[in-house]
């Protein structure tokens, strides 16, 4: 099969429970264009940015014995390695804020990015969907998404899979990969993706030069439906299913925080996060949830 | 200072306590490596190609950079100059000296060198490799503490016959790894500052010599409750044994050596090779061991 997509690293950036794994099978389902779904525990389109394995690839010395700050300083490189070599469009999936801290380089810019899609969604049903995931309440999944030092992978009691990923708040991850400078960037709201997901998909395959046909769009947009996910993993299991959670894929829906929440959590959450809620519609005029 | 390990007699100007003092019989000969410190640039593009976004290469020339720590340059299989960046410590130098340097150096000399550990089980080796993570070095102290002994840490190089040379005389654990061997870490040493890793020092493995190599278990892990070796046969050793060679990107700038292919024909042909996969939830130790020591009598 030809090479399709520009190459390069295509960034599909997020905050966790946001849609990341969705859009990696819809491209995976867009490039192969099959008669049956890509399988989940197959997704080959590029990997994560944080995994040890692709870092310990190119780095000289095994990550593990690097610090989580020094990693912070020499990941850009390692992307800008990775960008400059891609023979063919690379699909790398990202969770980190763009930039770990002050005086830290950010982790993609023009040298290290074909593009950036984001993938944005309403911190009230990440909230919950994160506190599955995690593995801890509902007040502790919503005081990580407003803490600004939240991470993942933060042990330095183990080796996990992935280094550590500073997150920050919620807000302020939103709004660092929104801002990328000097990077073709495509913006998507996840509650858009699930209202029209022929036409914001269509978009993503002409942002990345895939094609964009509409019955090749429908059929990728199909074999990534949530059940047909769920299915899968009911089925099979998903190798991303982290072990504290029961499933990965479990509601994929838009709006579920008004039966999860309480409202000292939605009131948190909006009081922490009000400045990325109003840039992507998720508070009205009156500061109010949409 | 002399040292001696992979059957290397090392002069270095930099104290290495990880590694044991040359004995008095080779102290008088020709040093095979020469480690000094000296002034190195920030980046290597006058050394060569660009082999990684830190490494730059000809056949006989490496330099890298170690970390943020210092820089290396590795040069003709026999020396290795080293430069300590400001403010960075000569623990943790020593470490990346020690693991990608060296390897780097042995890769240069033409010694067959797989990536991985290595322990002393009766009259041979059995070395285990695989991906990062996957509980090499869990396993290997696991061997340990059942009375076992390691021959070599990370950098794993087999001598002309194809037996495992004696290296470094370590294991590196996680604290949380320690804790589950029921290891006290407070008399060990950090791997470096602020890293819960600890250096778990092992007795010399030099005058056992080199080890007829046994098995090649290649680790990995599943989402099962159990432990399966699979066995590796025909073409697939060769592949498996030439994916676990110290750092690809060394390798991609050597030139192809027929004695390798004539060492992993020979490995294909005289050793067990296998895959061996535990569960990734609960790291199911003992039954590991269990599995891996049957399977290399059997």
């Amino acid at each position: 099969m030809a090479a399709l997509g520009k190459p390069g690293i295509w960034w599909l950036a997020s905050y966790p429970k946001s849609g990341n794994t969705w859009m990696r099978t819809f491209i995976a389902n867009l490039l192969a264009d099959g008669a049956a779904p890509v399988d989940i525990n197959a997704l080959d389109t590029g990997g994560i940015a944080s995994a040890r394995a692709l870092l310990d690839e190119w780095l000289m010395h095994p990550s593990a014995e690097m610090s989580a700050d020094e990693l912070d300083h020499l990941r850009p490189r390692v992307n800008e390695w990775i960008h400059a070599r891609a023979t063919e469009a690379r699909f790398l999936k990202i969770h980190d804020a763009l930039r770990a801290g002050p005086g830290v380089p950010p982790l993609v810019g023009p040298a290290s990015a074909a593009g950036v899609i984001c993938i944005v969604r309403n911190p009230l049903d990440v909230a919950h969907s994160a506190a599955n995931h995690w593995g801890c309440s509902m007040d502790e999944s919503v005081e990580r998404l407003c803490n600004p030092a939240h991470g993942l992978s933060l042990t330095i009691r183990h080796q996990g899979r992935q280094v550590r990923q500073h997150l920050g708040r919620w807000t302020d991850h939103v709004m660092g990969w929104a801002g990328i400078a000097a990077v073709p960037r495509l913006l998507l709201r996840y509650e858009d993706l699930l209202e029209d997901p022929h036409r914001h998909f269509a978009e993503v395959a002409r942002f990345v030069g895939l094609p964009d046909d509409a019955g090749r769009v429908a059929r990728a947009v199909a074999h990534s439906r949530f059940d047909v996910l769920a299915a899968q993993e009911a089925q099979r299991g998903f190798g991303e299913r982290p072990e504290k959670s029961q499933k990965f894929f479990r509601s994929g829906q838009a709006g579920a925080w008004r039966e999860r929440l309480q409202p000292g959590q939605v009131a948190r959450i909006i009081d922490a996060q009000a400045p990325g809620m109003r840039r992507f519609g998720y508070l009205d005029a009156l500061g109010q949830p949409v | 200072m002399r040292y001696l390990c992979y059957d290397l007699l090392i002069d270095s100007d930099l104290p290495l306590p990880e590694l044991h003092e040359a004995p008095a019989v080779r102290l008088d000969g020709e040093p095979d490596v020469l480690i000094r410190e000296g002034a190195l640039p920030e980046e290597g593009s006058a050394y060569g190609q660009p082999i990684g976004p830190l490494a730059w290469a000809t056949p006989r020339c490496l330099f890298m950079r170690a970390a943020l720590c210092g820089r290396f340059l590795i040069e003709d299989g026999r020396r290795i100059t080293w430069a300590l960046a400001p403010g960075q410590d000569l623990a943790s130098l020593r470490l990346f000296l020690l693991g990608s340097a060296l390897g780097a150096l042995l890769t240069q000399r033409g010694v067959f060198v797989l990536h991985g550990n290595a322990i002393r089980v009766g009259d041979g080796a059995l070395v285990c490799v695989g991906p990062s993570g996957a509980g090499k070095s869990t396993l290997a102290a696991g061997l340990l503490g059942r009375g076992l002994r390691a021959l070599a840490d990370d950098v794993v190089a087999l001598d002309a016959r194809g037996r495992v040379l004696p290296g470094l005389p370590r294991i590196k654990l996680w604290q949380d790894a320690a804790e589950k061997l029921a290891l006290d870490t407070q008399g060990l040493n950090r791997l470096r500052p602020g890293i819960e890793k600890f250096s778990v020092p092992m007795e010399d493995g030099a005058e056992w010599g080199a080890q007829p190599l046994r098995g090649v278990y290649e680790l990995h892990v599943h989402r099962k409750d159990s432990v399966e070796i699979e066995p590796v046969r025909g073409i697939e050793r060769v592949k498996l044994l030439q994916l676990n060679l110290y750092r690809q990107n060394f390798q991609a700038v050597q030139p192809t050596r027929p004695e390798h292919l004539m060492m992993l024909a020979r490995l294909s042909g005289a050793t067990r090779v296998a895959r061996v996969r535990r569960p990734e939830f609960g790291f199911a130790l003992d039954a590991l061991m269990d599995a891996l020591l049957a399977d290399l009598e059997a």
